[in-house]
Order: structure tokens, then sequence, then C-alpha cells
């Protein structure tokens, strides 16, 4: 029997992708919105909860409205990226691995709730998460009821496909996140040849098996004046194709940053930011990894 | 070196935290280091005594202490790791940007130094999400760790930004550690330098130097190894050091006295560093030393 759960050296957690990506919002049906003009099929809302369930290709992305996370992730009204659910080999082993090497415990409030996905503290007020067995059933068969008449599996537009998420950290803070993420979930650090897209500064951190970035950056120079905080600030999405993504989605009316030197490019583009926080960052990348598909009980 | 690196350790005056506070202010520093206590006993509990150090206008130089963490294991490891977790929580509430760690004294820990070192590499990623600084100290009679050498070679085995050292003046020469100890370290490790003479000679056993450290302190200038200090602060200075050096003199003499004239005789002891080590000599003299050129690489 080949257990698929056993960590390779590299990989210390088996991590294979991303399962999902949490907004925590006051307005969901605003996001919402955005994210169907992004691609994003609504395909499942929780049982009990304002969480809905939105998925092109192989991303998804959960928009929650409900109270108690809106209340720990949301300063003001701009929706904030509140989590990032990892697919791992083992997550009760993730788990415990990451906190016996210093994580905190995820609060209890997402105990609570009737999905019960372990987790640990991430940047600023997000939570990192961690989902196992992908392959055999589906964690949103637990708690959510799939929109009648939907096609639970939409195609992505143009290719589309997590490529990564940027964190802004505090000055001299570069040092600090990268221990976290090398540590924790055995991400590695890249030097400057390999950085991508129109924003090509900071560091560049890549997740075992090359499924995921984290790019962390600092505030710029001589910024005294400009509101920063330790925040996962956008997410990054590959596309084999950016210029026929860039036109497609302005079709679909999404805007793009039209000025130097954030013009899109070959290399990348960059949306406008909508609600006072949320941007997509179009990254030039040729395939979508290979990905476990969930087969979701019907 | 400037007026505004130099702070106080409330620890060093008698008294309720606003006296103190107000004394530190008064005698014309800018910054303070907290001690957990402070905060835990004032009235009103750690909220009104944080608002209390805000209002003071100081800023926190940092949080102490976190004793006996490294080296435990089972429940004891857990029991610590959750008082480390408090102190963390307590330091970002504070904006204490660092917390101050003693090297372990504890007849339960273990010397493996693999062990500490993993301890202390868990104690900095607690501290990573919550901003906070681990400034590592060699007590002069730790168990395993009782100089700064042995403190530098854990911190760098665990090798984590955020993990650093903290020099206390008093066990650095009570330990008799040669200053060439100083010129291994990378400058930017070096966290927090706290300053202290003491009186009479160099204690030759633990116990004995942990009853002068509680005792026996005094102001840098007071005591009886005046230009030992000068060398440390000279060579601290000499390596590149940038960060802070606050004033923690344990004295019972000064518990009996009034909070202003203890830090007065800090703010003496201030300008006696300044006539010992004068900022003029300094640059000179780190233009000419080829560790000062090798740590700037």
């Amino acid at each position: 029997m080949v257990n698929e759960a056993l960590p390779l050296p590299a990989n210390p957690l088996g991590i294979r992708g991303i399962e999902f990506i949490e907004y925590a919002t006051r307005e969901p049906l605003a996001l919402g919105a955005l994210l169907s003009r992004m691609g994003f099929h609504e395909v499942a809302r929780h049982r009990s909860r304002e969480v809905v369930l939105f998925r092109q290709g192989g991303m998804n992305v959960i928009v929650n409205a409900h109270a108690e996370a809106v209340r720990e992730s949301v300063r003001g009204n701009a929706p904030a990226i509140s989590a990032i659910a990892f697919q791992v080999g083992d997550a009760a082993y993730a788990h415990r691995r990451a906190l016996a090497l210093g994580a905190w415990d995820m609060p209890t409030r997402a105990a609570e709730m009737e999905l019960h996905i372990p987790g640990i503290h991430g940047a600023g007020d997000s939570l990192v998460h961690f989902v196992d067995r992908v392959d055999e059933f589906s964690i949103y068969d637990v708690d959510f009821v799939w929109t009648r008449g939907v096609d639970r599996h939409p195609p992505a537009l143009f290719g589309l496909h997590w490529f990564g998420v940027v964190e802004s950290v505090f000055p001299d803070r570069i040092g600090d996140w990268t221990d976290f993420y090398t540590t924790l979930l055995g991400f590695e650090r890249l030097d400057a040849s390999h950085f991508v897209g129109v924003l090509p500064k900071g560091t560049l951190l890549r997740s075992p098996g090359g499924y995921f970035y984290v790019q962390l950056v600092e505030p710029p120079p001589g910024a005294d004046f400009v509101e920063w905080d330790e925040q996962l600030l956008r997410v990054g999405l590959g596309t084999p194709d950016v210029p026929k993504a860039v036109q497609g989605l302005q079709e679909r009316g999404i805007v793009f940053v039209d000025r130097e030197p954030l013009r899109p490019s070959e290399r990348g583009a960059l949306t406008q930011i909508y609600f006072g926080s949320v941007c997509f960052e179009l990254v030039h990348s040729d395939a979508p990894p290979a990905r476990p598909r969930a087969t979701e009980r019907r | 070196m400037r007026l505004e690196d130099f702070g106080m350790d409330a620890l060093t005056l008698p008294g309720p935290l606003d006296g103190k506070l107000d004394a530190i202010r008064r005698a014309g520093f800018s910054q303070v280091m907290l001690s957990a206590a402070d905060l835990a006993g004032y009235p009103g509990g750690e909220d009104c005594a944080i608002r209390a150090v805000r209002k003071s206008g100081l800023r926190v130089t940092g949080l102490q202490v976190l004793r006996e963490f490294e080296g435990l294991s089972g429940p004891l490891h857990d029991y610590k790791v959750g008082v480390a977790k408090s102190m963390l929580e307590m330091a970002r509430a504070a904006a204490a940007p660092l917390l101050l760690v003693c090297s372990t004294t504890s007849p339960h820990a273990s010397g493996d130094f693999d062990a500490q070192v993993a301890d202390l590499r868990k104690l900095a990623m607690l501290a990573v999400p919550l901003r906070v600084r681990i400034a590592y100290e060699a007590l002069s009679w730790g168990r395993f760790v009782d100089a700064l050498p042995g403190a530098w070679a854990l911190v760098q085995a665990a090798d984590r930004a955020n993990l650093g050292l903290a020099i206390d003046a008093f066990h650095f020469v009570a330990s008799g550690t040669p200053l060439e100890a100083l010129e291994e370290i990378y400058p930017g490790k070096l966290f927090l330098v706290q300053l202290s003479d003491f009186v009479g000679s160099a204690p030759a056993s633990p116990e004995e130097r942990r009853e002068t450290a509680r005792h026996l302190r005094v102001f840098p200038g007071e005591g009886s190894h005046s230009d030992r200090l000068a060398e440390l602060i000279r060579a601290v200075d000499q390596i590149g050091y940038e960060s802070d050096f606050s004033f923690e003199v344990f004295n019972d003499d000064y518990m009996q006295m009034s909070p202003s004239r203890v830090a007065e005789r800090a703010r003496r002891s201030l300008d006696w560093i300044v006539s010992r080590v004068s900022r003029r000599s300094l640059p000179v003299r780190r233009a000419a030393s080829p560790a000062g050129t090798r740590r700037a690489d």
C-alpha cells in the first residue's frame, strides 16, 4: 500500500496545492459580483452561515460574511483576504507540527464552525489552514449546499490558476516572515532572478512543488505617510497568455491599471483596487500545476 | 551613541509604575525597559498600566523577563510555552519591540544543545506574528549558558531573524568574559545592552554572582569596575552596535530612595559614560578597526 501522506524531506507537510482562499467581507454581494466578472461561479452556500463558495478551474474562493469572521478580519468596510488553505498530506500532522515549531493555533471562532479545518495564525489577522483527503471527498460536502443546476466544476477562463499572494510586512520584517514560511510550510526563498509579474520587488518565496508563491513587500522607502499594515494584500492569478486574459477580463468589466510602470504586459497586469482593498494580479505562468481534483458526491 | 539611545529599566526604580515613568522622563530619558511584573501588578491591571506607559510619552525599549525557558520537556515545556505566549502578548500590547529571555538555571532543564536551539527557534517563531524580537541573555549563574559566547553559539545555531542577544554588563564583567568575545558577534544580532557596575571584586561562584547581581549593583561610574565597563561600552560601539542601552541596576539601597533620586543617578551615570567613552574618539577607532570593517560587510 502506498502511503501518500508520507511527506518528502523537502516538503515536510506534503503540500500539493491551494484548496481555497477566503475573503472576509461585510458586503458579500458586491464581492461576489466582482468575482463573477473575474470568471468565478457561485457553486455552493454554507448550510447555516453567510458563507459562499466560488470556483473556476482549480481555484476555490470562499466569501465569508459571517459576523465573527468579519469582526476579526475586516477593518472598516474593506474586504480582507482572511485565510489560505493548503492541501497537505495529513492535515492533523501538519497542524501538530506547526504548533510544535511555534505557530499560534487559530482562534476558537473557526474551531466552533461546523467545518473543522485545522489552522494557524498567519499574516495580520489571516489564518493558514491545512486540508487533506481532497481526493476522497470534499470539505464542501459537509457544510455546503450545492447550487442547483450549476456546473460544480466550471472551467477556468484563460487558463487562470492560483499563482500566489502578496503580503505586506513592516520594515525589517522580511527575515521574520521568511522564517515563518520556510520553517512552518517548507517554502524556499528565491533570488531576484526568479521575479515575475509587473511588480518585481520584495522577497519571493516558493512553496514545495512550485505550486504557489508568497511575495513579501516592505513599505517603499520614504513612504512614512503611507498607511501600512501587515496583511495579505492581493492574490496573484497565473495565465499562459496575459494580454489575452487582460482583454477578455476587460470585456467582462474588469479595469486594469494602465500607467507605467504597471501597464499590462506579457509578464503581468494589475487590476484596479476594488472596495478599497481587493485587487488581482495576473502573472504569466504557462500551465496550472497538476492538482488533485476534488470529487464531490452528487 | 546618542542620548535617545539610553533608557532605564523600570526594575531599577522603587515604588509604583507611575512614579517610575515620571522619574525616568524627568531625568531626561526617552525610553523605558518594562518589567512584566510592573504591568501585571498595576492597580486596574495590565491595560491600565499600558495606558499609563503610553501617556508617559516614553518609548518602550522592551519587556522583561522570560526565565527558565529552554531545555524543558513534557508538561514543563508546555507550561513555559504558555508563559512565553502570555509575555509575548503583553509585549505586543505594550508596544515593546523585544522580549528579554535569560539563560536557564533550572535543574529540570536539559543541557542538550540541539534541544535548546529548537526551543529558542520555537520562541522566535511564536514572536513572529506579534512583531516582537527575542533578546537572549547569558545569566552569569546560568546552568548551561553563563557567558556571552555560549549565548551567541545558541543564537547563531538557531539562526532566526528575530532572535538576537542581550548583553547585561554585570554578567559580562562578573563572568570575566574577554572583550574579544564581542568581535565574533554580528552587530545586527545584538538587540540590547543593559548597563550596571557593581561593588567589590568579581564574585567567584555562581551563588556569589547571584547575590551580588541582586543587591550590589550600582550605576556605571559608581562601582569597582569602571575601566572594564568603559571598555565594554567602547567595544560594543566599535563593532557597530546602534540599538538601545538601558540602565539595569538592582540595589537594595535604591529601593529605599525616591525614584527621582535614583533616576538622577542614572542621568549622572550617562554623563560619566559620555565623558569616558567620548563620541569624538569613536569614529576614529572604528575606522581603524579591521574588525569594524569586516562587520560592515
